[in-house]
Parts: C-alpha cells; sequence; structure tokens
C-alpha cells in the first residue's frame, strides 16, 4: 500500500515551534478555516467543494428499486466514497483504505444515522417502489480536511438537489420529468456539518481544519458532527494521544461555532444558486411561451 | 537520607520493607534486603501495576520497566511485576514477559527462513534472531574457512523447521539476537522432544538464567542416558544422549559441559548436521516423557525450571510411580492435574530440605 | 424493539435494577490462554469479550514491508465476533471472524489500534508487531469500552510497557422527564437501553480525565455532553479500580506460587 510520504524530522520540528508560538505555517488564526468555496453544477445535485486546495465533488442521484425487505417503509440511501490516486498518491483505487472506512463511516453516522434525510419520504409505494439515493462523492484533490470537506459538500449536494415529483394513484406511480412539474428539493430534518479539530502538544493546543501536514504531524483528532440548532450528532476521537476532558468540552463548544459559520456559508451559497437558477427559470417559461 | 515510596493504601501491608527513614537503605550494608543480585527473592515482594508511582525520590535512577515525565522526578512503573533495586537502580520485573536476549544466554531456537548467508531463528523474542553461516561449525575440519560452496549449501546445514541449541553472540541496537553454534555444545538438535514454556522475560514460573542449563540425566528404570537443553527464552530439549560413543561421522552435539565456546579443537563430525534420529529404546523414550512431564508440571506450578527443580521433580516422579500406579488408572504416566501437582509439591519440599 | 424507559423516573431505577451512577458486574480473569502471549477474559454485565496478544513479534508476510522502516512496534487488532453473540444469529461472522468487513469492526479495530499504539511504549521494539486479537462472545452493550478493558488487561499480561490503563465506559442520558427539559446521565448502558437512548463511550488513560477514546453517535444537545463526559469519565475511575484489583490479585497468586 503506497503511503503518504511523512514529513522530514526538520519540517515537522519547524511546524511544532511554530505552533508553540501559535504560528500557523499559512498564517491563519488557529481557529480559523481555510477558504471555502462552495459552487454547483449545471444539474440539480451536484457541489463542488474547495476548502483550501481540498476538493470534494458530491454528486447526487436517484433511481427506483424495490425496498429491503424488512424496511418496507424506508427508500435506500447509499454514500460511495471515491478516494482515488487522482487526488493524491498515497491513495490506491480498488482497495479500501483505513481512511475511506473512517470517512464512510463518519459520513454515515453523521449524515444518516442521525436522519438528517428522512428515509420514510423516500417510500413511493410501501414494499414496492422506493427512491434509491446515491451520494458519490469524489475526492479531487487532498490537502487534509477530507471529512470537513466531504460532509460539506455531501450536504450542500443533498440541500441542492430535487428529486423528480411523483404522484400515486390507485397503485400507480407516475414519475414526473422536469418540465411536467418542477422537481421537489428532498425532506432533510437537520444540517448536520463535520467539523475536525487535531491536538498538538500533548493535548494542550488544538487547531481547526488542519492541512494534511500539521494532520501527519498532530498527535491526534476529533470529529465532532454538529447542526447549527446545537445537537451534537457525532463525537469522535478515535485513539491517539490523550486530552484532557475540559478541553475536549471546549473543542466541542469551539466546533459548535465553526459549524454555525459553516452552515452560513452553505446557505449563503445555496441561496445565491437559487436566484442564478430563477432567473433561469424565468427564461424557461419566457421560451415556452414562444412556443406556445 | 529521607525518601518515600510511595504506595496504594489497600497493599501497603503486604509490602516489604518500607521504612521511610531507613539509613540502610542507600548504604551497602543494607540489611533488611537482599544484597542487590539478578535474581532477586520474589515471594517476599508485592505488585506494581501500570502508572502507578514508584517513588517520586530524585535520587533513583529509573531501569527497565519504569518511566517518567519530563516534568517531574516521578518514577512510574509501565508494567505489572516487582520491584527491583540494584544500589540506585530501579527496576519492575513483569510477571509475564517475552524474552529478550542477552549476549552468552544459552538458547534453544527454530530456524524459520534460510537466506542467501545466515538463518532467520525463532527464539520467542520480539524479533527473530540471525545466525550467520560464518557463526557455525562447518563440517569436515576445525576452523575450515566459510566459501562460497557452502553458501549454495546452506541448506544442507538448517532448513526451515530445524531445532538448534546457540548461544547469543551479541544484540543488535533494535533488540534482536545474533546466535552463534561454534561449540561442540550447540548445533543441531535431534533424537528428542520439544517443549515451549515462558522464558526468562517474567518474574513468575519459568526457564530462569542458572550456572547449568545444559546437563545429562541417568534416569530410572533403565532408561540410560538422557540429556536436557533448557534454553533460557522457554524452549526446551531432552533427547536421548550419544556422547558416550564418540564414534568418527557420528558427532552431534553431546560433548560434556565442560568444554569451552571456543574449543574448536574438537573435531566436528560429519554427522552433526543430520537430519535422522539414531534408534531409541522404549525405556528411554519412557524417560524422556517422564521428563518432559515433570519440565511441564513444574511450569503448571508456576515454579521455576533450572536442573536442581527438574532434577527433584524427576526423582519425585519416579518415586510417586510406586505409589499412585497401583490405582491402575488410565494413563498412569501422565504427569497432569492432582499427580504432577504432587510431584511439583514433593520437588519443592526436596529442594527445601536440601537448603536445610 | 421499542422498549419503554420511561418508566425510569417514577423510582430512579433503571430496567435492570441499577441506579444511575453503578456498573454492571465487572468481571476479569488474566492469564487465561496459556499458549498466547497474554490473555484475558472480560465480562461486563453479558458482554463477555476474551483477548489474546501475539508479539511483539517480528513483522512477517506481506506486512513487513509497510512495518520494516518503522522505528516503533505497530498495534494491530483483529476483532472477531462470534455468529452466536448476538440475539438474531448472524452468518459470516462466526469462529475466528473471516467474514469481517463489517465497517462497524473495522472502525472499532482502528479505534483501539490507534488508542494503544500511542499509550504502549512502542518505541522498545522496533520492527516489531503487536497484535490484539478480540474474540465477542457475548454482546450486550458496551462492546467497544469491554474490548478497551479486554485488551489493556491482555497487555499487562504479556508484559508490553505502557504509560497507564487504557479503561473505558459508556455513559448515557434518560429520556427526558415528561414535562420538564432535565435528563439524568447514566453510566454503563446495557445493550437494550444503548439501542433506546443517546449514549457516548468514553476510554481514559488511568484514572485521571485524559480522554483517550470518546465515542458518540447518537444525536444529543451539546449541552448535555458534559454531564455524561462527567459520569463517564468517572465510570472509567471505578473501572480502572477494578481492572487493577485484577492485575495485583493475579500477580499475588503468581508471587505465592513461585517458589525461588
Amino acid at each position: 500500500m503506497p503511503r503518504e510520504a511523512e514529513p522530514s524530522i526538520n519540517d515537522r520540528a519547524f511546524l511544532l515551534q511554530a505552533l508553540q508560538e501559535n504560528i500557523r505555517l499559512d498564517g491563519r488564526a488557529l481557529d480559523a478555516y481555510r477558504h471555502l468555496d462552495i459552487s454547483f453544477g449545471d444539474d440539480y445535485g451536484v457541489a463542488d467543494v474547495r476548502l483550501g486546495k481540498t476538493r470534494i465533488l458530491t454528486r447526487i442521484s436517484a433511481s427506483i428499486t424495490a425496498p429491503r425487505p424488512d424496511r418496507k417503509f424506508d427508500g435506500i440511501f447509499t454514500i460511495t466514497t471515491e478516494l482515488s490516486p487522482l487526488a493524491s498518491p498515497a491513495f490506491e483505487s480498488g482497495r479500501q483504505s483505513d481512511l475511506e472506512t473512517h470517512l464512510s463511516r463518519i459520513l454515515e453516522t453523521s449524515l444518516r444515522r442521525s436522519q438528517a434525510l428522512s428515509t420514510e419520504s423516500l417510500c413511493l409505494v410501501a414494499g414496492q417502489k422506493v427512491w434509491a439515493l446515491r451520494a458519490d462523492i469524489h475526492v479531487l484533490d487532498y490537502d487534509g480536511g477530507l471529512i470537513d470537506a466531504c460532509c460539506l459538500s455531501t450536504l450542500t449536494a443533498l440541500r441542492h438537489y430535487r428529486i423528480p415529483d411523483t404522484s400515486v394513484k390507485g397503485g400507480d406511480l407516475t414519475v414526473y420529468t422536469s418540465l411536467e412539474r418542477d422537481p421537489v428539493p428532498l425532506a432533510l430534518l437537520h444540517h448536520p456539518v463535520c467539523v475536525t479539530l487535531n491536538f498538538f502538544e500533548s493535548g494542550e493546543k488544538w487547531l481547526v481544519d488542519a492541512t494534511l501536514m500539521e494532520q501527519q504531524c498532530s498527535e491526534g483528532e476529533i470529529v465532532v458532527a454538529a447542526n447549527p440548532q446545537g445537537e451534537v450528532c457525532l463525537v469522535q476521537k478515535g485513539g491517539g494521544g490523550e486530552v484532557d476532558a475540559l478541553v475536549l468540552l471546549r473543542c466541542v463548544e469551539v466546533a459548535m461555532g465553526k459549524v454555525r459559520e459553516l452552515g452560513k456559508a452553505m446557505d449563503g451559497a445555496l441561496a445565491k444558486d437559487a436566484k442564478r437558477r430563477d432567473k433561469g427559470g424565468m427564461s424557461r417559461e419566457l421560451r415556452a411561451e414562444n412556443e406556445r | 537520607m529521607p525518601f518515600t515510596i510511595t504506595l496504594p493504601a489497600p497493599l501497603s501491608p503486604l509490602h516489604h520493607n518500607e521504612p521511610s527513614d531507613s539509613p540502610s537503605l542507600d548504604s551497602d550494608g543494607d540489611t533488611d534486603m537482599p544484597p542487590p543480585s539478578k535474581r532477586p527473592k520474589l515471594s517476599t515482594r508485592s505488585i506494581v501495576t501500570p502508572g502507578e508511582t514508584v517513588t517520586d525520590d530524585p535520587q533513583w535512577m529509573r531501569g527497565h520497566g519504569t518511566y517518567t515525565h519530563p516534568t517531574s522526578p516521578q518514577i512510574l512503573s509501565s508494567v505489572a511485576g516487582t520491584l527491583l533495586k540494584t544500589n540506585k537502580l530501579l527496576s519492575i520485573r513483569p510477571l509475564r514477559a517475552r524474552y529478550t536476549p542477552e549476549i552468552g544466554d544459552l538458547v534453544v531456537g527454530r530456524v524459520v527462513e534460510v537466506q542467501t548467508k545466515r538463518w532467520k531463528v525463532d527464539l520467542s523474542a520480539p524479533l527473530l534472531a540471525h545466525l550467520p553461516l560464518s557463526a557455525i561449525n562447518l563440517p569436515g575440519g576445525i576452523l575450515r574457512k566459510r566459501t562460497s560452496t557452502d553458501e549454495l549449501a546452506i541448506r544442507t546445514f538448517f532448513g526451515e523447521g530445524d531445532l538448534l541449541v546457540a548461544e547469543v553472540q551479541s544484540v543488535y541496537q533494535d533488540g534482536a539476537a545474533s546466535l552463534h553454534t561454534r561449540s561442540l555444545k550447540y548445533g543441531k538438535l535431534r533424537n528428542g522432544v520439544f517443549l515451549s514454556v515462558s522464558g526468562t522475560g517474567g518474574g513468575g514460573g519459568g526457564v530462569v538464567r542458572s550456572r547449568r542449563q545444559v546437563w545429562t540425566v541417568q534416569t530410572a528404570n533403565g532408561g540410560g542416558e538422557v540429556d536436557v537443553v533448557l534454553g533460557v527464552n522457554g524452549y526446551i530439549w531432552i533427547c536421548k544422549h550419544v556422547g558416550g560413543e564418540l564414534v568418527e561421522g557420528k558427532g552431534g552435539r553431546h560433548a560434556g559441559a565442560g568444554m569451552g565456546v571456543n574449543n574448536l579443537e574438537e573435531k566436528v563430525g560429519e554427522g552433526m548436521y543430520e537430519n535422522r534420529n539414531e534408534s531409541i529404546g522404549e525405556e528411554t523414550r519412557w524417560e524422556i516423557a517422564r521428563l518432559s512431564g515433570c519440565v511441564r508440571a513444574l511450569v503448571e506450578g508456576g515454579c521455576r525450571v533450572d536442573e536442581e527443580m527438574v532434577m527433584r521433580a524427576y526423582e519425585a516422579s519416579v518415586e510417586d510411580e510406586g505409589v499412585g500406579g497401583e490405582e491402575g488408572e488410565e494413563g498412569g504416566e501422565y504427569l497432569g492435574g492432582e499427580r504432577g501437582r504432587r510431584v511439583v509439591r514433593e520437588a519443592l519440599r526436596a529442594v527445601h530440605a536440601a537448603r536445610e | 424493539m421499542p422498549l419503554d424507559t420511561s418508566t425510569y423516573h417514577l423510582a430512579l431505577l433503571r430496567l435492570d435494577g441499577r441506579r444511575w451512577n453503578e456498573l454492571r458486574r465487572l468481571h476479569a480473569q488474566i492469564s487465561t490462554q496459556a499458549s498466547a502471549d497474554g490473555s484475558s477474559y472480560l465480562e461486563m454485565g453479558n458482554t463477555k469479550v476474551i483477548c489474546t496478544i501475539a508479539g511483539p513479534a517480528e513483522v512477517r508476510g506481506a506486512a513487513r514491508r509497510e512495518g520494516a522502516e518503522r522505528d516503533n512496534a505497530v498495534v494491530t487488532v483483529e476483532i472477531g465476533i462470534a455468529g452466536f453473540s448476538g440475539v438474531d444469529r448472524r452468518r459470516g461472522g462466526g469462529g475466528g471472524g473471516k467474514g469481517r468487513g463489517d465497517k462497524r469492526t473495522t472502525e472499532m479495530q482502528n479505534t483501539i489500534a490507534s488508542a494503544f499504539q500511542s499509550t504502549l511504549f512502542t518505541h522498545l521494539y522496533p520492527h516489531s508487531t503487536i497484535t490484539i486479537s478480540l474474540h465477542i462472545l457475548s454482546q450486550d452493550g458496551s462492546l467497544l469500552a469491554a474490548c478497551l478493558n479486554a485488551a489493556t488487561l491482555a497487555l499487562i499480561d504479556a508484559g508490553v510497557p505502557m504509560s497507564d490503563y487504557i479503561v473505558a465506559c459508556t455513559s448515557g442520558l434518560t429520556p427526558p422527564k415528561s414535562g420538564t427539559e432535565s435528563a439524568d446521565p447514566l453510566l454503563d448502558l446495557n445493550g437494550m437501553e444503548e439501542q433506546e437512548l443517546p449514549w457516548l463511550t468514553v476510554g481514559t488513560l488511568g484514572a485521571g480525565e485524559r480522554v483517550s477514546v470518546l465515542v458518540l453517535e447518537s444525536r444529543v444537545q451539546v449541552g448535555r455532553l458534559e454531564g455524561m463526559l462527567a459520569v463517564g469519565v468517572d465510570g472509567c475511575k471505578q473501572v480502572r479500580e477494578i481492572l487493577d484489583g485484577v492485575v495485583r490479585r493475579q500477580g499475588k497468586r503468581v508471587l505465592e506460587s513461585v517458589i525461588s
């Protein structure tokens, strides 16, 4: 398995020394995110999130299938992550690495288990037909902050996605195309966002949104997923260096602040896109009239 | 000189001498402590567990099994075991641990890998040991130089799975051992059985480093002479003694214990790396089995395994034969369960009697 | 299967009769498997785990290339969940657990490996691996916690140096009392409570407040976290005392039986 090149001893020492003086190598504050840029594709449900150099593209797609026999009233929602060599030479395609397991598990917990997307709403005909929603996450470039960016990207794509409208009459299911009826947004119950913090100096100092190198030099990390309403959906500190319990609580608090910040950025980007599309909608209507 | 050793409250009565004002401890003539030696009396000591503060007095130096925080002078324990003081050095001997090689150890090992110029030998240590081709006695003569032909024929000396007895010649930086078999005492093992018990790493039962690790037993019941090789790594070999008739070409490892490590005057027989066993009589096989049963019983009973204990246990088991055998129980020779415990008890009594 | 936990507030007793801050029966033994370098058997209520340690031993085969240039020992964890361990028999997960690949198990393996990687003194054993094999015989909640505790005991038995015990337990939150916002924290959840209530696993290093593992996977108000964590850390302290007692008893037994 190819591994990420370890930073040299001098590199590491330099970074840690700078951190002791509360300086990050890219000049950010200790609790600042890198520049976040959220853009959307032409289709609904395509979100492209750039966090510094990290770039994640998520695409949502839906199809109709039969539900699982033990869960007749629930739609199916799957998240797949693609860590290809495109993003980093350390990623290998075709084999699930530890990082990938970790990532998909966190996404599952924060988005699926926390019921961010109500799977009941994806049910069309109980026991027969449900929507199978699929989120494909592609990592296009990797420089740390993978979990945060992936979670943000997936959630943004979900919020952006419009699922075709349907109606059921006497057991007959009709799916309308986007020309017949405007597709509808998904029923999202809340909007959980992940924030990762990395620890340094035997748990005394923490950083928000570490770059790849900071991540490699750190002693451990904690992932917090929460929604802007102040509900925590996931806290995960899997081993690594030990941290004082009070510091952990403080970290969760900081993460909550960041969650609100990220939530706002996401809201802003979605609103901007909606406005852009609204214009397009007008022109389409106009065109339709012309045809008539 | 005042110093304290903080202890967990519930166990303090168990702990050995802890007079915080005892002046004897930092002088050579300490009275209550056994003299610092490689083998302390363990039974009088109590247990420390990981994370426990052993002392916060800066006068002590930390040894194996302990650690310190860079900020405080406290010495903490990192293993569960017994405290061991050697002058000013505090170390903790774990209750049980893997064997760590030391120079001069007599070990029994198993070849797991054959490389071009060396063998990799499993000693049940953290790392495999090396046995370079240059560190074995080559057949056909004394002080013969290693040639490229020998390299090609490396598998004719030792192959994968072969057992050997060797001495630790040096220990590398990372703790791996380098072995040698440059003595007639060492070499390939055959004509016997292999036993694996816990080695010298921990403080519990198992093989301990002692004066003699290889000796010949004159067995009862007409079993003839049987060799016992106690590798300090916990691997044991018990085999028929074939040294008596040092016939040309029938060399093997069987010379007396008095031979020097570098005594290369002796002939290295052609049969040294022979892979076939000799014919072993039924009586001998019984006695080999009995000896291995004794060793197993000793280990089960948590006793140390050395020459004295093995011999006492062996004698006890021979005597026990008459007592326990009359019931005609199934597997009457089997030294397990109650019978094993009886033998161990008997052996311990004999050892104590001999001491007094 | 929905479970009625709302009666808690009537008598302040939980379904199994415990109060909020009581652990289940924690029973452990060490040195259970003679052939392993270290081993332990641990019961936390009805969750039962056997742990065996192999190593530190030299890296062999395919794993060698990865670990070859390491100056530290590598800790690897294998978890086998017995097919009969749960209420429903699980297919493909039995015995040695070849049929793993379950993400939850993989995540647990990674968590345990990472926790011990930083607590064990791995620098003493360069180029080697320490393999922790956990066999889950019965599950009834607090699985990760039980695995961590069992692994700690087995590693102590194996004589691998570590800076302190890693001890873990779970803590949860009662359903809010009707009409009020208050919810009490609970210690050491069993399987049924785990399905119903929000809960977290906390693993600390020693008896202090140094948290090594913290896993929360249910939705909970951020303000409640502090209470849950405090109860969990306090539970870890109790667990450490119990485990320490187990080690000391074993040590005493060994010392008594050894006559040198």
